[in-house]
């Protein structure tokens, strides 16, 4: 594992993304092929950042730290911290893009594609859990709770967790 | 004065739970309400930029305002409020968890929270999916057609291990030249604040 490589993946991710979770489907495709992290970790790391104060985009310092302890999650902060810089960037050439169609379009196209990769990702996170009857349930439960109910998403996993613990 | 701003700063990322509209709101009441750092009107332009810039959201607006307010300094301040605690308890926090990952009541509960977590990637995802298909839907049948294929396609590609960065640049790229040229005008739609 080459931290420098590690790095930039992580800035790469970063920078492709427009938002806390946007850098997930590149870096699930990245680390996973190298193997420098499993299927676990993303699933981990993606808990541990729900449950922390602070940005959803903090998962990734969970993730740094699974693959490449401390000095990962440094990593990754600095990775995190970088890209957002850029809106200095923007903030100068304001009026000469704004409401550009052309600038829109960029964005909206960027975000599909977050998305529309994200979801596969996701996919390939519940396979590397499991499929079995329990977690389709689980599954099923904390879609049905977190849209319905509008329940905090600490309370939402603790439940989780103890359906877990409890049937097994 | 620097340290009743990186106080404000520090309150602000402990209290962000969950990130969105929750930390928006929290974030409009300090640097607005309270400490009148800035307008409504330049609030409203700095989180249509921050949407607009690479990487979390929440971090671009922290960069604007802290700029707004003391220039480089500010953006130093401000970053430090809002990053080092919070960074701290998630690092300590994983620490601690590396340490208790594979013993079996961990194991066990696991089994409940990562279907759960998947769950709420999903929702999440639906959340984000929902406001740029309304969009484009109101832009007209072309414009939504073309998103929902672009979503569809960008997951296909995915689906077959095609590098992501290709597909981000690709369909970013797309989504440019259709908006620009493909598309008819009907004036101007999008985040420009008002």
């Amino acid at each position: 594992m080459n931290s420098g490589i590690f790095f930039w993946l992580l800035l790469k991710g970063s920078l492709l993304s427009t938002g806390g979770f946007g850098n997930l489907p590149l870096l699930h495709q990245e680390l996973l092929d190298r193997h420098w992290a499993t299927e676990r970790d993303f699933a981990e790391s993606l808990t541990l950042g729900q449950v922390t104060p602070g940005p959803n985009g903090l998962w990734v310092i969970s993730l740094g730290y699974l693959v490449d302890g401390w000095r990962g999650s440094l990593l990754a902060l600095l990775a995190i911290t970088l890209p957002p810089l850029l809106v200095l960037l923007l903030y100068r050439f304001y009026r000469c893009i704004q409401g550009h169609a052309a600038v829109d379009g960029f964005m909206r196209g960027l975000s599909l594609a977050v998305i529309g990769t994200f979801l596969i990702a996701m996919l390939h996170l519940f396979r590397g859990v499991g499929v079995t009857p329990q977690s389709l349930l689980i599954l099923a439960g904390s879609l049905l709770l977190g849209s319905v109910r509008r329940l905090p998403v600490i309370l939402l996993l603790g439940v989780a967790a103890v359906t877990g613990i409890v049937w097994k | 004065m620097p340290l009743k701003f990186l106080r404000a700063w520090l309150l602000v990322g402990c209290q962000s739970f969950g990130g969105g509209v929750a930390t928006l709101a929290l974030l409009h009441r300090m640097a607005v309400e309270q400490e009148e750092w800035l307008s409504e009107e330049e609030f409203t332009r700095d989180w249509a930029l921050s949407q607009a810039a690479p990487g979390i959201n929440l971090l671009a607006l922290t960069i604007l305002i802290g700029h707004r307010v003391a220039g480089a300094n500010g953006i130093l301040l401000s970053l430090v409020g809002l990053l080092l605690p919070t960074t701290a308890i998630t690092v300590v926090l994983t620490a601690s968890y590396a340490h208790i990952r594979h013993s079996p009541v961990v194991e066990a509960a696991l089994k409940g929270i990562l279907p759960a977590t998947v769950g709420l990637g999903l929702l999440t995802s639906w959340q984000m999916i929902r406001p740029l298909l309304k969009e484009s839907h109101a832009e007209g049948r072309g414009s939504g057609a073309f998103s929902l294929l672009l979503l569809a396609g960008c997951a296909l590609l995915s689906f077959l291990r095609f590098p992501v960065v290709y597909i981000l640049l690709f369909a970013a790229v797309l989504g440019a030249f259709y908006r620009w040229k493909v598309q008819p005008r009907k004036g101007t739609t999008g985040e420009s604040p008002s």
